[in-house]
């Protein structure tokens, strides 16, 4: 199978995936205690005026009706109106998504800056005592809950030391890049935006950093006892080069697979991250329509970040068969 | 919020350049140690102007008076006719207003109408303000307001507006030179207390010009503050309203965020990153008034507790059963010690200071004794009920929920045990359109925002009542008379005998008024409200 065929039959079984995702939180719907009109009438409201919202809100309808014009209007790119928010849909998830995105990559720099030397550094040094340290680093990263993390660095570093801010986003990324390359470039929104993310951003990527850390602990391990590598040694070749020229660029191989698979997760992920730290992502928003019963809005943010996984699950596989052909013929 | 000028915060700020520059050195280790070296660029920042950070009160380049006040929850959208929650009316209330407003007791004081009567034939007459302009700097003509108050009524008009009940005996409204008159369906004793919380007045043109998406993401009011920016579902900034008809506000900018995790707020309130913060749980409330940068402010709300019991179902039908409900639960307690003394203890539907209060009547006293008598005497002892009650709806339901039914429970001859349920849950059953399928037993508050018993009693207690759990001839008479007296001291008198009669009733565990507590920057003088609702143009720079 060509590596074109192999593209195309994985984004049709993603597809086949993302309609999955959209029919279970369609489902979802009328399996969950509560209804959407109790979020917009007041309590003491009468019968006729639940009757008038349900029909203004399209609730009147027959379940599969309501599902066949979801399905349409999602093809023609209609997530639906959000009867909470008052707004469509599509302007909410859009405009939530690159906070989240912004939050993911930085969680995951976080992670690889810290994760892949902190690998590499055990590995080399096995049984030292910087590979206890490494170890015992990943195994609080892996058990610590990420809520508690961000918690407990808001109160040392935001609210105790006054270091970074406690919640919120402050700059977008956006505003960053641009106050860095006018004419006149300066460094405080730069400063600005660090006051914000970093924050979340470690206590989203700690778990990540963990992980990576011992992938690429053991994945060193692994290639360093290997025969190229012994053969390396005894051509005299100085052991930086061997570690990282050789050895590292085999380790990354599934670190970087692990990695994009990650990364989906952590736009899935952040959903607790975010409600600590107020982070105006996809997260909120997925817990606002939660207790809101906004089921439009809620639909959309989950439709979207189920495909972003697929998405980037697709992406991991195809570069994936491009540097391992093997995995095509599979 | 603290500006530049403020020592404390130039420490701050400095601090904060500092770590954020080791922030960028820390990442720069990884890889080239001279990024470190990014470290010494954290001076840079220290000149507040430099960022670009509006955001932040506490960078701001001048002595500009910056409030931020952040909620549990952000807006449904800026229509101010379409939603029915307190958070939304806190951010639309800014920029909106009604004919009438209320004071910070809830008395009933002049908006945009400064002069208001009844009329021989029971309608109300309403003259507005001269001069009086929307945001964009266009009049505010009768006609707009005739418009906003059939926007609301009538669904011909525009929207189902969820607001509909509170006017909804509405008839018509008629324009004259002027002055608005609003006719009701007979005679509406509590119209002045209906338009004092209800009402926000829109420029006609401009909605029927914008579809409600843009309705629900721009503004375009007569309030105090306009709109700069919103961010939907983050922050919403605002300016003060310079040609506003009581003069524009001393706040140079407002801004409205939500974290709905109560710490969160807290924390944002500590580290000075805003002024003003709601609900404050009585667990972090040593927190606050520990710091030397805020204290804590209450008042108490114009939101009673109870714990509703169904007059059709045993053991509630026994009208001694509720009563020794009532002996049974120490309130006073449970006030102390689930609510750090953040609450008032009930005797009757209507609170202190509402129409038709009645002073004379005195909370059940808490007796064990005397319940578990009541209890042996309604036949129904060594019963087993089951309490519900929402989950983080009202400040600590779960836990006074939890006290009350072991207090039910150390009764011998009565079982309680509690069931918590997910808000959305329990009110589709609270709110079920027969009584059979409601809760026999469960926790509700309930707001009353025109400050009426009627509100309270018509509702939860009358046997049409949306929400109701008893069926009682004389007390339906009662609302009835209520309804129909012109007389308004007979009117209290009706209401009072109401009272009187739910209490002896007892179709609630009568609990508590709950209490609004804010945490409140030291940088800032401001007195909340009874209504919830928050006005930030009312405060001044400390």
């Amino acid at each position: 199978m060509s590596l074109g065929r192999f593209a195309v039959k994985r984004s049709l079984q993603g597809i086949g995936v993302v309609w999955g995702v959209v029919t279970v939180v369609f489902a979802l719907r009328f399996v969950t205690p509560g209804s959407p009109i109790n979020a917009v009438a007041p309590l003491d409201a009468s019968q006729e005026t639940r009757q008038a919202i349900a029909a203004e809100l399209g609730l009147d309808q027959p379940l599969y009706v309501q599902y066949l014009q979801y399905i349409f209007d999602l093809l023609r790119g209609d997530m639906g109106f959000s009867y909470i928010k008052g707004q469509d849909v599509v302007t909410l998830v859009f405009g939530r998504l690159p906070a989240t995105i912004e939050l993911a990559v930085a969680a995951s720099v976080v992670a690889i800056i810290l994760a892949i030397p902190l690998g590499v550094i055990s590995a080399t040094r096995r049984n030292e005592p910087v590979d206890y340290g490494a170890t015992l680093l990943s195994l609080g990263g892996i058990s610590t809950p990420n809520f508690w993390l961000g918690i407990m660095l808001i109160l040392v570093f935001a609210v105790e030391f006054n270091i970074f801010n406690t919640s919120g986003r402050g700059v977008d990324v956006g505003d960053v890049a641009l106050s860095l390359v006018g004419p006149e470039p300066v460094l405080g929104t730069l400063l600005t935006w660090l006051a914000y993310i970093t924050l979340p951003a470690i206590a989203l990527g700690t778990y990540f950093m963990a992980l990576i850390t011992r992938l690429t602990r053991s994945g060193m391990l692994d290639e360093l006892s290997k025969g190229y590598v012994q053969a390396a040694r005894a051509k005299g070749l100085p052991q930086t080069l061997i570690r990282y020229k050789h050895a590292l660029r085999n380790t990354l191989i599934p670190v970087i697979t692990v990695l994009g698979l990650q990364l989906g997760t952590l736009i899935g992920g952040a959903v607790i991250t975010e409600a600590v730290f107020s982070w105006p992502g996809l997260g909120s928003l997925v817990i606002d329509s939660i207790n809101d019963r906004d089921w439009p809005t809620l639909q959309g943010s989950l439709i979207v970040i189920g495909t972003s996984f697929v998405f980037v699950n697709i992406l991991v596989d195809v570069v994936y068969a491009y540097l391992d052909p093997e995995v095509v013929n599979d | 919020m603290p500006t530049d000028n403020d020592n404390h915060v130039d420490r701050r700020t400095v601090l904060k350049y500092a770590g954020t520059a080791g922030a960028v050195g820390l990442a720069g280790c990884s890889g080239n140690g001279g990024d470190g070296g990014d470290g010494s660029d954290g001076s840079d920042g220290s000149d507040g102007s430099d960022g670009s950070d509006g955001s932040d009160g506490s960078d701001g380049g001048d002595d500009a008076f910056e409030v931020g006040v952040t909620m549990g929850q952000m807006d449904s959208g800026l229509d101010p006719q379409d939603h029915a929650e307190t958070n939304t009316e806190i951010i639309v209330g800014q920029l909106y207003e009604g004919l009438l407003d209320r004071d910070k007791e809830g008395g009933i004081i002049a908006g945009l109408a400064n002069e208001w009567e009844r009329t021989d034939d029971g309608s109300v007459r309403f003259m507005l303000r001269d001069g009086l302009t929307f945001h964009n700097g266009d009049d505010v003509t009768p006609e707009d307001v005739r418009y906003s108050i059939r926007r609301i009524v009538f669904e011909d008009v525009g929207i189902v507006s969820p607001q509909s009940n509170d006017l909804g005996s509405v008839s018509e409204v008629t324009t004259g030179d002027g002055q608005v008159t609003v006719s009701f369906e007979g005679y509406n004793p509590i119209a002045f207390q209906l338009f004092a919380t209800n009402g926000p007045v829109m420029q006609q043109s401009w909605v029927e010009e914008n579809g409600g998406d843009y309705i629900n993401r721009n503004a375009n009011g007569t309030g105090p503050f306009q709109l700069s920016e919103y961010d939907s579902g983050n922050e919403v900034l605002y300016e003060p309203f310079e040609d506003y008809w009581d003069g524009a506000p001393e706040v140079d900018e407002l801004r409205m965020s939500a974290s709905s995790e109560s710490s969160t707020r807290v924390n944002q309130l500590l580290a000075e990153e805003t002024d003003i913060v709601t609900n404050v749980p009585p667990n972090e409330v040593s927190r606050v008034e520990g710091s030397d940068v805020a204290s804590i402010n209450s008042v108490a709300s114009a939101r009673i507790i109870f714990l509703q019991m169904r007059y059709d179902v045993e053991p509630f039908s026994s009208q001694q059963f509720r009563q020794a409900m009532n002996h049974a639960v120490d309130v006073e307690s449970i006030i102390e010690s689930v609510l750090n003394g953040f609450g008032n203890i009930t005797a009757q539907p209507t609170l202190d200071g509402h129409v038709g209060h009645n002073p004379d009547i005195d909370p059940y006293p808490y007796d064990p004794e005397e319940a578990e008598r009541l209890v042996e005497e309604s036949g129904h002892a060594g019963v087993e009920i089951t309490l519900e009650t929402p989950i983080g709806r009202y400040l600590r339901d779960v836990e006074i929920a939890q006290a009350a039914a072991n207090q039910i429970d150390s009764l011998s001859n009565v079982s309680c045990e509690v069931e918590q349920r997910e808000f959305s849950s329990l009110v589709q059953d609270v709110t079920a359109p027969n009584i059979e399928d409601r809760p026999h037993f469960n926790l509700l508050g309930w707001g009353n925002a025109e400050f009426d018993g009627s509100q309270t009693l018509t509702p939860l207690l009358s046997s049409s009542g949306a929400l109701t759990v008893l069926e009682n001839d004389e007390l339906d008479g009662l609302l009835e008379d209520a309804e129909a007296t012109e007389d308004p001291d007979e009117r209290v008198d009706i209401l009072q005998e109401a009272n009187q009669l739910a209490h002896d009733l007892a179709p609630w565990v009568f609990m508590h008024q709950q209490f609004s507590v804010y945490g409140v920057s030291d940088d800032i003088s401001w007195e909340p409200r009874a209504d919830e609702f928050i006005d930030p143009d009312t405060a001044t720079q400390q």
